[in-house]
């Protein structure tokens, strides 16, 4: 539509007349000039009623590959079958032991383990909400997540219950289902793995709760267990997926059947045209709370792919020895990860002959990193954006690309992108403006948020993404800004006002300002800058603060000591492009990306 | 110039609830305070844009004893058990880099910055659009040329409002998370002539 702007009138007038959230007769090729773009058999469309709910994508997938692996943890693999059955087992118990209503919310908190895609899919084919919870939040961040969400139960790992157990009281929660590292694995295996966890690593911190019930024992309740049929549409809530608001306060988006469906279809379309049903093996470092993670592990599920799941990425030697022993032919990650891969000490031993694809999302993919995937692997690195409200990837880079461009790609199948100004109004081809998106993924808004979703839309059903970026003659998007003040680390979003929210809780600090600084490693990191009250507080004392409140990826790399006030306006206003100026200086220009942030973000 | 005494004036908003809309005072104090504690921390922040966990002292008491002639600040108010609540504040003061000096008051180039308030159950009610058009009319008359204000770029309802009384939207070049809004004031001469304001 951008290039409308002194165009078509009628073009014009149907694009002005679209009621937000009215499916859009498909546009032509003048109006979506990426799709002249797309690489060989990559469809233009999706054909979205190929599932109706995330439901009968397990049932439908399940029935096609019922003796293939569908996931992989720590050398045990679980088959479709058997994914089906443990599912059904735990949908079961939660409707008629726990007693949950349709529509009621169900909160995971797991690394990635077997027990994640058996609990997911229990509480989605039972018609309940899936509440996506980091494991590693610290009580303040789990308290907010589950009283804004309303969870009745939660699935969490016992390494992490202790975090739970201080706030669980104070919650809707009433049964909190607790689950041990090894739980799925065969008896003697399970047996041993969950001893040398606790007793051995001490890896579970001493918890206690009222009203917990074991993993395995609800598999077994559930296992004799009538499980009504649950009728599921496009409609149907199916996540609540918390990011970050415009002010730190973490919000949900709501994600509907329809949306995921839409998501996994466009992603399996985009990704999928050399991968072959039944005998891909997929590695995912990433969480699968991360909803890249999640809906790219959906998307090969539904091609009967084994996923082979790492819970803990930071560990390389044993990522390392899962990549040797399941040799994968895809592979799902962040930036950091794949540098980290890259410089990892026996990296260069790895076998990449099998590899056909690596997705990356999250944060910007950097062209030092790009190249040096490409140049290890033979595979390019494949950089994707979206966000959490579009269910998350909406932009991609083609499969088929030759080397790094400092892109974000092209719309996905479906999928409207466009570039507006400050009114809502398509911007020249070329011209910078906000970044908007349109399509069957795009969510149905905030969980009880009406005026941020009204906020969130353009009049004419846009998603405002925040992000600053132009697009090229040939519909090819790029990012150049990002508006919403926010800070990406490894894939994740930081709010500057939530760290700041925790910093003014310690009496010693008198004002505090957080900003993103450029970091190698991790895209951006942390850097704090506080006006004392209390002249002894040090930095020390200040992050033993923040390791209370913060979950660790959120916790400052950096704190300055200021003896002035912060910055501000006339009016009391903090400056804040004061305190950035000095540090943003220092920014590698060879890679706008790190500055200009992309990606998928949580 | 001295603000005269300006009486408190009845408004119906759009919402149908009615609040009443004076200058501010300095027996305010413990109404400004409770209405701050009261804002949730997001409204704080679109506020000060930095967490903020009292009101400092200093800008505290030039709040409430705006100079003359320079700066301005309506409260809206509603009654209540305490005699009555602050749901709403909006202020200007001379903006930085402005020149301020008693002599230079009918210079053209006088500029002043704005911030308005309004509790967060008042939102949306067509207070803050009732606030900034007294503004803009008190300014004018205060004989500054310009009005401008710093808006986080993401706070879409502040822009709207902002557009809707005129103001220019115009991105921050030094900050992309923020945003400058700007507007002429039409010489109150002028304005007078036309009969209305």
């Amino acid at each position: 539509m951008w290039q409308m702007s002194n165009g078509d009138p009628a073009l014009r007038l149907m694009v002005h007349d679209t009621a937000p959230h009215v499916d859009q007769s498909p546009a032509s090729a003048e109006a979506r000039p990426w799709l002249a773009q797309y690489p060989d058999g990559i469809p233009t469309e999706i054909e979205l009623d190929e599932y109706a709910s995330l439901k009968e994508l397990l049932s439908i997938t399940c029935g096609r590959f019922p003796e293939l692996p569908a996931f992989e943890s720590m050398g045990h693999a679980m088959t479709f079958r058997q994914l089906d059955v443990a599912s059904r087992s735990f949908a079961a118990w939660l409707l008629k032991t726990a007693k949950l209503k349709r529509g009621d919310r169900v909160a995971l908190a797991m690394p990635n383990l077997l027990q994640y895609p058996v609990a997911l899919f229990g509480v989605l084919r039972a018609g309940l909400v899936v509440v996506n919870t980091n494991p590693q939040y610290t009580p303040r961040e789990f308290e907010h997540q589950l009283n804004d969400s309303g969870a009745k139960v939660i699935v969490v790992l016992e390494n992490f219950a202790a975090s739970l157990s201080a706030v669980v009281a104070s919650t809707a929660v009433q049964t909190v289902v607790t689950t041990q590292v090894g739980d799925m694995l065969p008896p003697l295996r399970r047996w041993l793995t969950n001893a040398v966890v606790k007793h051995i690593k001490r890896m579970v911190p001493t918890w206690q709760m009222d009203n917990t019930v074991a993993f395995n024992d609800v598999l077994s309740i559930g296992s004799g267990l009538a499980l009504d049929d649950v009728s599921l549409g496009h409609d149907d809530l199916a996540f609540l997926q918390y990011t970050g608001g415009t002010t730190g306060t973490p919000k949900a988006a709501m994600l509907s059947h329809g949306n995921m469906v839409a998501n996994v279809l466009q992603v399996a379309a985009w990704v999928g045209r050399d991968l072959k049903d039944g005998i891909e093996t997929l590695v995912i470092p990433l969480p699968l709370y991360h909803v890249f993670a999640l809906t790219g592990a959906l998307a090969f599920f539904s091609k009967g792919t084994r996923a082979v799941l790492i819970a803990n990425p930071r560990d390389m030697p044993d990522v390392l020895k899962t990549l040797v022993r399941s040799s994968p032919t895809a592979l799902i990650g962040v930036n950091t990860l794949f540098r980290a891969l890259l410089d990892a000490p026996g990296f260069a031993a790895l076998d990449w002959r099998r590899l056909k694809l690596a997705v990356a999302g999250g944060m910007a993919v950097q062209k030092v990193v790009a190249q040096r995937w490409k140049d290890a692997t033979g595979i390019p690195l494949v950089e994707g954006y979206g966000m959490t409200e579009s269910a998350p990837v909406a932009i991609a880079n083609p499969i088929d690309i030759v080397q790094w461009s400092g892109q974000i790609g092209l719309p996905l199948p479906s999928t409207e992108a466009a570039i507006l100004d400050e009114d809502g109004g398509p911007v020249a081809v070329g011209a910078t403006g906000e970044i908007a998106l349109r399509g069957p993924q795009v969510m149905q808004g905030y969980w009880l948020r009406a005026e941020e979703t009204a906020a969130a839309f353009t009049t004419d059903g846009w998603l405002l993404t925040g992000d600053m970026g132009m697009m090229d003659a040939q519909g090819r998007f790029r990012i150049t800004d990002r508006k919403k003040d926010m800070i990406v680390v490894s894939g994740f979003k930081v709010f500057p006002n939530e760290i700041e929210d925790v910093l003014a809780l310690h009496p010693g600090v008198l004002e505090a300002a957080a900003i993103g600084v450029a970091d190698e490693r991790t895209g951006e990191a942390v850097k704090v800058l506080v006006v004392r009250r209390d002249a002894q507080l040090d930095e020390a004392a200040l992050l033993a603060h923040c390791r209370v409140h913060l979950t660790g990826y959120k916790i400052p790399r950096f704190v300055e000591f200021r003896e002035e006030a912060l910055p501000k306006s006339a009016i009391g206003k903090v400056l804040r492009r004061a305190l950035r100026d000095k540090d943003r200086a220092a920014v590698d220009r060879q890679a706008p990306g790190i500055t200009a942030a992309s990606g998928l973000r949580k | 110039m001295t603000p005269e005494a300006s009486p408190a004036r009845l408004v119906t908003l759009r919402d149908g609830r009615q609040v009443s809309v004076r200058a501010v005072r300095g027996s305010d104090e413990a109404g400004i305070v409770r209405a701050f504690e009261r804002l949730s921390a997001d409204s704080r922040y679109t506020r000060f844009m930095v967490h903020k966990k009292q009101l400092n002292p200093a800008a505290l008491e030039a709040g409430l004893n705006p100079v003359p002639g320079r700066a301005f600040v309506f409260v809206a108010t509603v009654p209540s058990s305490e005699g009555y609540e602050i749901v709403g504040a909006a202020q200007y003061v001379p903006a930085d880099g402005s020149v301020t000096d008693q002599k230079d008051l009918d210079d053209k180039g006088r500029v002043c910055e704005f911030a308005i308030t309004v509790a967060d159950d008042w939102r949306s009610s067509g207070l803050a659009v009732h606030l900034l058009a007294s503004l803009v009319r008190r300014s004018r008359r205060d004989g500054y040329a310009r009005m401008e204000g710093h808006v986080i770029a993401n706070n879409r309802p502040m822009l709207a409002l902002a557009r809707k009384l005129r103001f220019e939207v115009e991105p921050d070049p030094d900050d992309v998370t923020m945003v400058r809004v700007e507007r002429r004031l039409a010489p109150l001469r002028k304005t007078l002539a036309d009969g209305r304001s």
